[in-house]
């Protein structure tokens, strides 16, 4: 049937399973690309699709044809949740990452798992590289050697009320750098 | 990164992902459903809305033409003779069972002649209100009626009432140079689902004999999908898409809009879309 990104829309919105599909069509392989460029990674790469489709499906209200065409309303869309998967990735492994030292006798990780923990970790020393010196130290201590923020704080000789907002300011600098990264790479 | 160097789409993708979908909404339901009301719901608000539109009209404006030769007044005076066939339907008078939806209403109209507009007024607001008190006693919407050639279910025909109350309210507001007014989504939904069932009669009736399925779309509040067969052999395999504005819709259902008129998109047989798109503009009583 074709036709315009707000016509599309609108029959989405009128409960048209025809256009749905007439979208999928057209735009899941810009959509499934976006996501794998991100992900690296095929099975994560078509849940993001399936996300991204469902979604619109559920909410084609939440398209604003105004704002720009439906593609990259899609591939933003996967692009995001693609972040948001490698973000919460990055600090399952990084958790992963601390009890394995405390717990020795963890299963071996997937081949997936020790790519994304070989990437994430050099992301993450880089991303750490530049913050100031103060911030760097407050989180290897709490980070790279396991301490409680109490302990970092006696470390550091510093008090506890500052090591936390220290500790908070650098993963929201960590937090923006790292997603900077991950969307230029995309 | 081209279209060309873009990874295939894996296979069975597609049917994963439509799947997942509709099972989060159902084909043809609308994202944002329309409050469900009532048929008499539908029909009371289209009477209030029709009795405040007769309010802004001024003197002059009821002498003005408005359909078939009749002026305002007369239009009027039409749907007071509806509202008194549908209370003698009600009362279980056989006669208005085929009694002609014009014809039969011709005195009722006829009689407004030289009376004030107050008057004519309020004895179509008497008439509408007899209309809801009897359907209130009746009780059963789904207890089979028939007037003026239709035999239909009793909540059927408050919602043909409503949208024929809504048409002359139109009529009316173009006599007198007024805006065209819009029923609200729960009303139109009401509407575009009497008229969605009521298609395969109507394409009978206008001649579309070969089986067809209609994949018709309506677009905007009051809106949604709906898969009609017509003709009952095994339907042909490509499906007739039509897809459209609701109000515009239910214009071309009422006879006030011809489908060059509307902005339509057409897939498949378009001959046959036009004889459904003609079928459906055959639903309306006038």
């Amino acid at each position: 049937m074709g036709g315009t990104d707000a016509l599309l829309a609108a029959r989405l919105a009128a409960g048209d399973d025809v256009a749905l599909a007439e979208v999928f069509d057209r735009l899941a392989p810009a959509v499934y690309s976006g996501a794998l460029r991100v992900l690296r990674h095929r099975a994560a790469a078509q849940d993001v699709v399936q996300d991204v489709f469902v979604e619109l499906w559920s909410h084609p209200g939440r398209y604003d044809p105004a704002a720009g065409p439906l593609r990259a309303y899609l591939t933003m869309q996967a692009r995001h949740r693609a972040v948001d998967l490698v973000r919460s990735d990055l600090r399952r492994v990084a958790r992963q990452e601390r009890s394995s030292r405390l717990e020795p006798g963890q299963p071996d990780p997937s081949p997936y798992e020790q790519m994304m923990a070989s990437e994430a970790a050099a992301a993450v020393r880089a991303a750490i590289e530049m913050l100031p010196e103060s911030q760097r130290r407050i989180v290897e201590l709490a980070y790279f050697r396991g301490l409680t923020c109490r302990e970092a704080a006696k470390v550091a000789g510093i008090p506890e009320g500052t090591a936390k907002s220290r500790l908070r300011l650098a993963l929201a600098k960590l937090e923006n750098m790292l997603d900077s990264q991950l969307l230029e790479s995309s | 990164m081209t279209a060309a160097e873009r990874p295939a789409l894996p296979d069975g993708l597609r049917d994963r992902v439509l799947a997942a979908s509709l099972r989060a909404r159902a084909a043809g339901r609308p994202e944002l459903a329309a409050p469900e009301i009532s048929p008499a719901e539908a029909f009371s608000r289209a009477a209030d809305a029709f009795y405040g539109m007769l309010g802004v009209l001024r003197t002059e404006d009821w002498g003005r033409l408005a359909l078939r030769g009749l002026d305002v007044q007369g239009l009027v005076g039409h749907l007071t003779g509806v509202e008194e066939d549908v209370h003698r339907c009600l009362a279980g008078d056989p006669l208005v069972a085929q009694a002609s939806h014009v014809g039969s209403t011709q005195p009722a109209a006829d009689r407004q002649a030289g009376r004030p507009p107050a008057e004519t007024r309020a004895e179509w607001q008497r008439a509408a209100d007899r209309t809801l008190d009897l359907v209130h006693a009746a009780g059963d919407p789904g207890a089979e009626v028939a007037v003026h050639g239709m035999r239909l279910p009793l909540g059927a025909l408050l919602v043909v009432r409503a949208f024929e109350l809504w048409v002359h309210d139109n009529d009316i507001r173009q006599a007198a140079s007024l805006p065209p007014a819009v029923p609200d989504a729960s009303t139109l939904s009401l509407m575009t689902q009497a008229a969605a069932q009521m298609l395969p009669h109507a394409a009978a009736r206008g001649g579309l004999r070969e089986p067809t399925s209609v994949h018709l779309v309506l677009t905007g509040p009051g809106g949604g999908t709906w898969d009609i067969k017509i003709g009952h052999s095994p339907p042909a395999p490509a499906p007739v898409g039509i897809v459209t504005d609701v109000v515009g819709f239910c214009r071309l259902v009422a006879n006030r809009a011809t489908p060059d008129r509307l902005g339509l998109h057409i897939t498949g047989d378009p001959d046959r879309a036009a004889m459904v798109l003609a079928a459906a503009s055959a639903l309306a009583l006038d």
